[in-house]
């Protein structure tokens, strides 16, 4: 009989930033996979094609030869991938003149554009598909009110995490469900120069997304982008109680309020856990957090931060930023592979965890901002080829045979 | 048959894990790392085996020794791939030990190592019972059901999830059965999981016969509920032994 408590074992709060972040990506692309069975199973509705930026080369038609198919695929990549670089450089130049308020306001824009539009028409098309019953007005007037609370929560700090993260996640998995419908070749040659793009653009010296890391390290400031952001969480009285303080002291603290929040939505993400952000915001959070007497301090395992635990991930320190980005570009991923089969979709999930755990742990060995999406996409496409072409037959033989093992 | 009977079936395969989950491993995060990790092991390894095996497909449909052959290769190497699973895990065991003493917090307890093993067991039982019943219930979500002519009386959806829910038992535990077994080298217990294992396989080679799944299956829920035990039993004496060390000693 155990007459006192007993002690906290280790694996009570091992890994715990590690399942922040999963969590909504997660989250993410059930629901992307969800929106992609509900709204595509009805094969008279699929008319709606996704005409962009990223078909302006070569609109697949079921008709051409597979060599076209890929060539236009390519040409719609090159096209778009050159879209996004311009972009991006236009993003850096702005934050290197210091238009942060531009940046903001553009930011606060596309959210409101992205939540009232695509979230408009996916909702239109969810009424049609379950024959709701419900008036243009009143449809009207949700639909805006949902949409300004969003780019509050986006824009200003003070808002509760939860809505934000909410929204965030509901950004994300919008503009990936329309991401999906674009034609299939497209998609997936898309998404690997999607992935070749990010590598060059956050680790060759000339990249955009690494000049724009450096800039925000030299000047100190957050990188003005749509960032999900996985809160530390501490124990309090054994409940997980996220801390809020953290941020509120930090903004009183700096003498710009911008704390995160502002840009191109385009912009593909990266992990950023640049320690030496973290650790100047971790420091002075410390310092507020002394006069704060209901917060519970770890200190020893804040200092603990070199340990190879805190190597893989598994630490305690800090919190992992996630861009936006990579949330879209996972559940196109795993959307696409639900337009085909569960089956791929299962497997293209455990890739693209996969590939986060390892993106993760390679980020705490090298220590600076590495790309999110290359190692995911490319162990989620090679697992899609390898369901597709070896596992279905395997496993359909077996299971129809009622022989498992 | 429709979104209720397609839900229905997916729980009946994973309905006990949902719950093991829910009430054990979601409470520790590094226990859900471990499940997706086995997870993944075991997709890997399906997918190493079905890249075997497919310059063979399709096999003819009434021969029933390829199919023997399939599930031997496969059980084979799966059990390969748990032994060496358990050699990083000890690894791993060695790496928190060290760390724990560094923060100085207590090493890992036993109920840890275990909880460690279940949710390395839950993580292959629901890569089986995803990849074996769940990826073919899309189907079930539509208007109408399906039906296998060897066991007819039943429709495919619901064998292959009860099938699904025996293996997902037997997986679940056997690893905490291996686990222990490779840990205090016990051969017994060493030998017993393949041995499981195999004849778990072979039990569903008995769905060959006409109507065979009349007799394969409740064998099947046999073996499953043998592994129960075993695993039960050999807790509980770990269990006790643990505690009369520790109220000598203390």
């Amino acid at each position: 009989m155990d007459r006192n408590q007993r002690p906290r074992s280790l694996l009570d709060s091992l890994g715990e930033e590690l399942i922040a972040i999963l969590t909504p990506v997660s989250i993410c692309m059930f629901t992307v996979v969800l929106l992609v069975c509900i709204l595509n199973s009805d094969p008279s509705s699929s008319s709606a094609s996704f005409s962009s930026i990223a078909t302006a080369a070569y609109a697949e038609s079921d008709s051409d030869s597979s060599w076209d198919k890929f060539v236009g695929a390519f040409l719609n990549s090159l096209v778009f991938v050159a879209a996004i670089t311009v972009a991006t450089f236009v993003l850096v130049l702005l934050f290197y003149l210091r238009c942060v308020k531009f940046l903001k306001f553009y930011m606060g824009f596309s959210a409101f554009i992205v939540l009232g539009n695509l979230g408009g028409e996916i909702l239109v098309l969810l009424i049609d598909r379950f024959r709701f019953p419900i008036d243009c007005i009143t449809f009207l007037i949700l639909l805006v009110n949902f949409s300004v609370v969003g780019v509050f929560a986006v824009f200003m700090s003070k808002f509760s995490i939860l809505i934000t993260q909410g929204y965030l996640v509901w950004i994300g998995v919008l503009v990936a469900y329309f991401f999906t419908l674009l034609p299939e070749w497209t998609t997936w040659v898309l998404l690997v120069a999607l992935a070749l793009y990010d590598i060059a653009a956050v680790l060759l010296p000339v990249g955009p997304l690494r000049l724009l890391v450096e800039m925000a390290i030299s000047r100190d400031e957050d990188i003005p982008a749509l960032v999900y952001e996985a809160r530390p969480v501490i124990r309090n009285d054994s409940r997980l109680v996220q801390r809020r303080v953290w941020r509120e002291r930090r903004a009183s603290q700096n003498d710009n309020n911008d704390i995160e929040n502002t840009a191109n939505r385009n912009e593909v993400g990266r992990v950023v856990r640049s320690i030496d952000v973290e650790e100047e915001h971790v420091g002075s959070s410390e310092r507020a957090e002394i006069s704060v007497p209901l917060i519970d301090r770890r200190p020893d395992q804040a200092e603990n931060s070199e340990t190879f635990l805190e190597g893989i991930g598994l630490g305690s320190s800090g919190a992992i930023k996630l861009g936006l980005g990579d949330f879209i570009f996972y559940s196109v991923l795993v959307g696409r592979a639900a337009m085909y089969d569960l089956m791929t979709v299962y497997a293209c999930y455990l890739a693209i965890i996969a590939g986060l755990g390892i993106t993760l742990m390679l980020l705490s060995v090298y220590q600076k901002a590495l790309p999110a999406l290359p190692v995911s996409i490319m162990l989620g496409v090679v697992f899609y080829f390898l369901a597709r072409l070896l596992l279905e037959v395997f496993v359909a033989q077996c299971s129809s045979n009622l022989v498992m093992f | 048959m429709t979104v209720a009977a397609g839900i229905g079936y997916a729980l009946v395969a994973l309905g006990p894990s949902l719950s093991l989950f829910v009430s054990v491993i979601s409470r520790k995060p590094f226990l859900i790392l471990t499940v997706l990790s086995s997870t993944l092991l075991w997709l890997v390894s399906l997918i190493i085996l079905s890249g075997l095996w497919r310059p063979f497909l399709p096999l003819k449909a009434n021969v029933w020794w390829p199919y023997a052959l399939l599930v031997v290769t496969s059980v084979c190497f799966q059990e390969g791939l748990r032994f060496l699973f358990w050699k990083v895990y000890k690894r791993l065991e060695d790496v928190l030990d060290s760390f724990a003493d560094r923060i100085s917090r207590p090493r890992l307890f036993l109920t840890d190592k275990l909880q460690i093993a279940l949710a390395g067991g839950l993580g292959h039982g629901v890569a089986h019972a995803v990849f074996f019943c769940l990826s073919l219930l899309t189907p079930a979500f539509g208007p109408a059901t399906f039906y296998v002519e060897r066991c007819s009386k039943v429709p495919f959806f619901l064998i292959s999830a009860i099938i699904g829910l025996a293996f997902v038992t037997i997986h679940t535990f056997s690893m905490v059965i291996a686990f222990e077994g490779y840990a205090k080298g016990n051969r017994v217990d060493q030998v017993i999981v393949p041995v499981i294992h195999l004849a778990a396989g072979m039990l569903t080679l008995v769905n060959f016969a006409s109507e065979g799944c009349v007799i394969g299956v409740p064998l099947l829920y046999l073996v499953a509920s043998l592994t129960l035990v075993h695993c039960g039993k050999m807790v509980w004496q770990r269990l006790l032994e643990t505690r009369n060390q520790s109220s000598a000693s203390g």
